[in-house]
């Protein structure tokens, strides 16, 4: 599939990315900075809360900010060594829906309410896979039984408004697998379930994750959800990535402020009320963005630096796959590292 | 034992809707089948349940917001089911509710001032200049600076706007609060704030809550008791530690074991997939949970568990646990 790319050398590679958009009239930041890679069949969860720019993120990997008001700024998208950034619209539309795939939150917004399930799922096989109708039918029925819909089909020819919210997050789940993508984007995808229903869906994208050997991108503001499901965290503030390390190292050693506090923000389900602590005051707006660190006005831990000059994201010394942007907690090594 | 300032028996609601285009048809939806339960004089207590389960039509009820078609809601010794209009328009002022969006429960051509002073000019509380000294020292007390008054409420963010809608509801002095998920729609350093602002005003005024959430976190650290309801009934009451401990519906073992917990060495439970949720709109025969129910018993097919009450608090339906 990928032959234009050792096997070993990451599905994924974003550097430096910078996304903006147009507000009050001048381009402002919404993702500043932002470098990750993506191995196969690796899952890294993008994590943070409203605003902080983990879809906009998913969405330029994608291609699909929205034009006219905003734009990928700079940086590069190296999938399977190719730079998406500057790929004709043309050959993205062949990777789109091929060999990278999107499930969106809300499930019903994203499924064409006039079409049913299975002309949805088979129209990606047609689209991209050059399939007859028959044949895409068969494969479409044959995914449906993957995401393991009831007598699927009978429901083949049914319409969305007739599946439950979990049924239809497991048709957007269908849809994006159909040509068995190197990389899926999943943007919240059990946000909107239930508890129960939204274990089932973890459970089923971990498992068809791995069978079809496919990296994965899970953007999620609940950490519990991080906790059970990613190999590695990134997690993001304020349109940047503050931490980035190994799921067990991170929830083991959360170093940055903002994560350390975010954790002992969630009341815990397996725990008796202990002490909660809050983040006091709120995210900045994109528009009013501070000098140096986003974080600096909501952290305890803040020095005359973190106002002046803009942190970087730093290698623990002693973990080097853990990455901080912190001038407390992870000061560059040597000085002058600007 | 405290006292309960609120005993809720057999309360029930059915809506009916009709579906269907063409030919539509008319079903019934048992929203509440006939619940009870008490809240103890300062205690908050947590109604739970996945969507559509009932809750927040249970804390509607309660208020008689949603009209109930049958049951006894007794607070402070009078059944306010059977109470007049005039008397109800006055317990009204002890019964308030915070709603979990507040973007749509507040006028947006209205000033905070304004939302704040009208509920105590309505229930002629006191002369204007007083209630304006009253929403301002509210306005304090949930953490919002005096000049919000003045302001619209698109000039505030949701956990802003949540603190206003906190404010309005503790304007006529409640002593019960029913509170429909009011943290889900806010970010967690946010729900955070809004918790400990809640838990804070639950001591210093010894306030009641009537607390729904679908989040069982949020429960286990705010509330003291609770029940678990699961299409249209409650499945199971009791004091939170001992719910969380051993729970004895399959139900409430497969909520608390499904939600996710913020530590990679705990595996959150993996669920298979199993056919349909049912809805209230067609609640299965027997037990509701028998279709998803990891100890299904063939009595759990046909006959619906009577309730088996332990002690004061400690409650459940289920065969596994039948008398």
């Amino acid at each position: 599939m990928a032959a234009d790319a050792p096997s070993d050398a990451p599905i994924l590679a974003v550097e430096n990315l910078v996304t903006a958009f147009r507000t009050g009239g001048g381009w402002h930041p919404a993702v500043r900075d932002v470098s990750f890679v993506v191995q196969r069949n690796e899952t890294l969860a993008i994590v943070g809360e409203s605003g902080c720019g983990k879809s906009v993120t998913a969405l330029s990997i994608m291609r699909l900010v929205p034009q006219g008001n905003g734009r990928i700024a700079s940086g590069h998208i190296r999938f399977a060594g190719r730079d998406l950034v500057d790929l004709p619209d043309e050959e993205m539309r062949k990777i789109r829906g091929d060999r990278i795939s999107m499930i969106f939150q809300e499930p019903m917004t994203s499924l064409n309410p006039v079409l049913t399930i299975g002309f949805q799922i088979a129209e990606a096989l047609h689209y991209h896979r050059d399939m007859g109708r028959a044949e895409a039918n068969a494969a479409a029925l044959e995914l449906l039984d993957q995401v393991k819909i009831p007598s699927a089909r009978q429901r083949f020819a049914d319409y969305p408004h007739q599946f439950s919210g979990g049924m239809r997050q497991r048709v957007m789940i269908a849809m994006a697998l159909a040509c068995r993508p190197e990389l899926l984007l999943a943007d919240e995808p059990t946000t909107a379930l239930d508890v129960t229903i939204q274990a089932q869906v973890l459970s089923l994208l971990a498992e068809l994750k791995s069978a079809y050997g496919m990296a994965m991108i899970f953007i999620t503001h609940n950490l519990g959800v991080v906790a059970s499901i990613a190999d590695r965290v990134a997690v993001m503030y304020a349109g940047e990535i503050v931490e980035l390390a190994p799921v067990n190292e991170l929830f083991a050693r959360p170093t940055h402020p903002y994560t350390e506090l975010l954790l002992r923000s969630i009341p815990r389900v397996d725990r008796d009320a202990s002490g909660l602590s809050a983040i006091a005051g709120q995210v900045p707006s994109i528009g009013a963005m501070p000098s140096g660190c986003r974080f600096a006005a909501r952290c305890p831990l803040r020095e005359a630096i973190c106002t002046t000059r803009d942190p970087f994201l730093v290698p623990l010394a002693d973990a080097p796959d853990h990455q901080v942007r912190c001038w407390v907690r992870s000061p560059p090594a040597e000085a002058g590292h600007a | 034992m405290l006292e309960p300032v609120l005993t809720v028996t057999g309360l029930r609601k059915f809506f009916t809707v009709t579906r269907g285009f063409p030919r539509s048809r008319t079903v019934t939806v048992r929203a509440l089948d006939g619940i009870s339960f008490r809240v103890r004089d300062g205690e908050a207590f947590g109604l739970v349940g996945e969507s559509g389960c009932g809750k927040s039509t249970a804390g509607r009820a309660v208020l008689r917001l949603v009209e109930p078609d049958a049951g006894e809601i007794v607070f402070k010794g009078e059944n306010i089911i059977t109470v007049g209009k005039e008397r109800m328009r006055a317990l009204r002022r002890k019964l308030q509710i915070i709603f979990q969006d507040p973007y749509a429960s507040l006028n947006p051509r209205r000033m905070i001032g304004k939302a704040l002073i009208e509920p105590m000019r309505v229930h002629g509380m006191a002369e204007r200049a007083a209630c304006e000294e009253r929403a301002k020292a509210l306005l304090a007390e949930v953490g919002l600076p005096k000049n919000a008054m003045m302001r619209y409420p698109h000039e505030f963010s949701g956990g802003q706007r949540q603190r206003i809608g906190i404010a309005r509801s503790l304007t006529l002095e409640p002593e019960l609060l029913v509170a429909d998920e009011p943290v889900s729609a806010l970010d967690v350093s946010i729900q955070s704030q809004i918790l400990l602002l809640l838990q804070r005003l639950q001591e210093r005024r010894r306030l009641a809550f009537i607390f729904i959430s679908h989040d069982l976190g949020v429960v286990r650290y705010f509330c003291q008791s609770m029940a678990v309801m699961y299409l249209g009934r409650i499945v199971e009451t009791g004091p939170i530690p001992d719910i969380f401990k051993e729970p004895l519906h399959p139900y409430t073992r497969m909520l608390r074991d499904a939600s996710p917990v913020p530590d990679p060495q705990v595996k959150v439970a993996m669920l298979r997939i199993e056919g349909e949720v049912p809805s209230a709109v067609a609640p299965p025969p027997g037990c509701h949970f028998h279709t998803r129910c990891p100890h299904v018993m063939p009595i759990c097919r046909t006959v619906y568990p009577e309730w088996r009450q332990f002690d004061d608090a400690r409650g459940v339906a289920c065969h596994l646990h039948a008398n």
